[in-house]
């Protein structure tokens, strides 16, 4: 019912005023057709029961049937070509059927007088605001004719009252289309707002979407297996790679909370014991190895921060290191194997050069003294280079420690004299050392890696010092630190060279490699030994004068913690 | 307690100049170049007054012959000396011996110290 008066009254138009304006003209017309049909009965019934004039009863017949008329033609002309023209012709309908819708004296002066004012009231809200104005003017002639027709006085006070109506009218009807219109405006605001939401909405949504794709082709893509846990350690996600490396099915890991994950047969107890480490303390580790059915994994983890810098869980990435594993352990072997195998047989050759030279089995000219003493040296050099060659291979393995324990720094500089004296004194130079007063006596260090920066640095020295001396001072640097100081006056390295001094297999000049013999790879042990300490050395050098190697190391009294690591 | 002196060296070259060197101070000196002859010697035998023992042995190790040395009351009294290559090993049992000497070791340096430990006349 009510969508079949909806679909009467209402009248598709764009202009929603229009549109309001048409729909409350049908209801009108609908209410009139109504009256109108009920009025025919009325007369119908009336003529039929009692005596009416026939003349009577044919005008009201007429009237009646050309409202009717009037009415269907109206609603035809509101629904199909101009609601303005449709109300103008329905109020023109009312107000002519008004004008005769009682005797000239009732409408002019009496009981009928208001039936006016409809017109003048229903103008300004179907037709236009300002249309009451014209109906009132309308109304008064009518009312002023019909008054001179029968001679009567015109009713000025009626009059003036439907100009009244039609102010009042206008302004009710102004004011009802302003605040509809700013209604509309506010809907149409409130309208584009809410499309320009949703498609920002839209796009942002596609662009996490495409985001989230790449993301899932670099991690799918990639070699290193990724585990993403939320706060509380269940699996999130995981790349394809975790399943190779792991041996686990992706769908037997995600959902799953990584304490039960890792609590497979194939992974290693310590290993085990390293990752629950690593979950009951939340820490971030870098690069830890476990062993993982067979492999071994290097694992890194990192909690992942929002904006607002709260932990949104962590992500896992393990790494196939098996290869590098083995070979590192290869590695180890061959230095420990060579370690033993060269300097066992060398050992063998100093003692009997000593025996020799000891004349143990008996009496030995000077020449064979000297023969012995020469096979002895450059044994020692030979033992040399093969400690610089373990040295570098240990260390490029990670395996070279420091040990910390007190050390006599006289104890030092007694044993670099004992070792470099002669070398110094053979080629005419002055080896000279000092301890500044403020140094403590004993002091935390490596005691063995102290002696090999020293030796090291003090040979090199001895090797480019052509004439002068190479003076050793262990210095106070303030309350942290302490340092070696090795000054020569040497022919000095020329500027350009001076960052390269430090690499392995390196001197200056090149060629000078040949001169000189060695490997060059003692500055280069210096460099890492000091870097292994946590300490820093800094090379000043002039040419023809001389060279300055300083060593600033962290100071650690014996009685301070001691501590021992390994470098990895 | 005897002057004997025990190298136990699997590197005969070694054994020879360590044994000149002791002989050189004026012990008596006994060579073993094995682990398991050395475990079966430490049974029984004269007690020595010097053990000079290489870590890297084959069959039993220097680690374990110096167990059944220290779990031994007859060699209370022994002088124990390690000799190593490996400077680490050295430092590992260092407590458990009288002195640690890191491979190269000099005749001189190993006929000086003993000579020092050798009870005098």
């Amino acid at each position: 019912m009510r969508s079949f008066l909806d679909r009467i009254l209402n009248i598709p138009t764009s202009d929603p005023d229009d549109a309001r304006r048409r729909r409350v003209l049908n209801i009108l017309l609908l209410g009139t057709f109504v009256a109108a049909v009920i009025g025919l009965v009325a007369i119908v019934v009336t003529g039929t029961f009692t005596e009416l004039n026939p003349t009577d009863f044919q005008i009201l017949l007429f009237g009646i049937f050309g409202t009717i008329l009037g009415i269907l033609g109206i609603y035809r002309v509101n629904r199909n070509y101009s609601g303005r023209l449709a109300a103008l012709l329905f109020l023109l309908l009312l107000t002519a059927v008004f004008s005769f819708s009682d005797s000239p004296a009732e409408l002019s002066n009496g009981r009928a007088l208001f039936i006016f004012t409809l017109p003048i009231t229903i103008s300004s809200l179907i037709l236009a605001s300002q249309s009451s104005f014209l109906f009132a003017f309308i109304s008064s002639g009518i009312v002023a004719g019909l008054a001179i027709s029968i001679g009567q006085p015109v009713n000025i006070f009626a009059i003036i009252g439907f100009f009244m109506l039609a102010l009042v009218s206008w302004m009710s009807a102004r004011s009802l289309e302003t605040a509809l219109d700013e209604l509309r405006t506010i809907n149409a605001n409130l309208d584009r707002v809410v499309v320009e939401r949703t498609e920002a909405l839209a796009a942002s949504l596609d662009r996490e979407r495409i985001e989230a794709r790449r993301n899932q082709a670099i991690l799918n893509s990639i070699a290193d297996g990724v585990i993403v846990f939320d706060r509380k350690w269940n699996a999130m996600m995981a790349n394809p790679a975790v399943r190779s490396m792991l041996e686990v099915p992706i769908e037997l890991l995600v959902n799953k909370n990584f304490r039960d994950i890792i609590e497979n047969p194939k992974l290693s107890f310590k290993s085990r014991g390293l990752l629950n480490a690593m979950i009951e303390h939340d820490t971030q580790p870098i690069g830890f190895r476990i062993e993982w059915s067979g492999k071994t994994l290097s694992v890194s983890a990192a909690q992942v921060y929002n904006d607002r810098g709260e932990n949104m869980g962590f992500v896992i990435v393990f790494r196939d290191v098996t290869r590098e594993a083995e070979v590192e352990k290869l590695k180890s072997t061959f230095v420990a194997i060579v370690s033993h195998e060269l300097r066992t047989p060398l050992n063998a050759i100093l003692g009997y050069a000593e025996m020799f030279k000891e004349a143990v089995y008996g009496p030995m000219n000077d020449k064979q003294v000297n023969m012995a003493e020469r096979i002895m040296k450059n044994t020692q050099r030979l033992l040399g280079l093969i400690n610089d060659l373990l040295d570098q291979a240990q260390m490029e393995a990670g395996k070279l420690t420091i040990q910390m324990a007190p050390v006599r720094l006289s104890e030092l500089l007694d044993n670099l004299h004992s070792v470099l004296d002669k070398s110094a004194s053979d080629k005419g130079l002055r080896l000279t050392s000092e301890i500044d007063d403020s140094l403590p006596d004993t002091l935390n260090g490596d005691a063995a890696r102290l002696n090999q920066i020293l030796i090291n640095l003090v040979n090199n020295s001895i090797k480019f010092t052509d004439q002068g001396s190479v003076r050793v001072r262990l210095f106070y640097h303030d309350e942290n630190k302490w340092g070696i100081e090795v000054a020569d006056t040497g022919r000095g390295i020329p500027e350009p060279d001076i960052p390269n001094i430090f690499e392995t297999f390196r001197q200056v000049e090149g060629t000078a490699t040949r001169v000189h013999g060695g490997f060059g790879l003692g500055l280069s042990i210096v460099k890492q030994l000091v870097n292994l300490m946590n300490g820093e050395i800094h090379v000043v050098s002039a040419l023809g004068r001389g060279t300055t190697f300083k060593i600033t190391l962290p100071l650690a009294t014996s009685n301070a913690l001691q501590a021992n690591w390994r470098v990895s | 307690m005897s002057e004997l002196a025990l190298i136990i060296e699997d590197d005969e070259d070694l054994a020879d100049i360590f044994a000149e060197a002791l002989r050189g101070v004026g012990f008596e000196v006994e060579r073993i170049l094995d682990g398991r002859s050395a475990q079966e010697r430490l049974t029984g035998g004269n007690v020595p007054f010097i053990i000079l023992l290489d870590m890297h042995l084959p069959h039993v190790s220097g680690g374990d012959l110096l167990t059944i040395i220290k779990q031994d009351e007859r060699f209370l009294e022994t002088m124990i000396i390690i000799t190593t290559a490996d400077a680490r090993m050295g430092d590992l049992y260092r407590e458990q011996a009288d002195f640690v000497l890191v491979k190269p070791i000099s005749f001189v340096q190993l006929r000086d110290l003993t000579a020092r430990l050798k009870p005098k006349k």
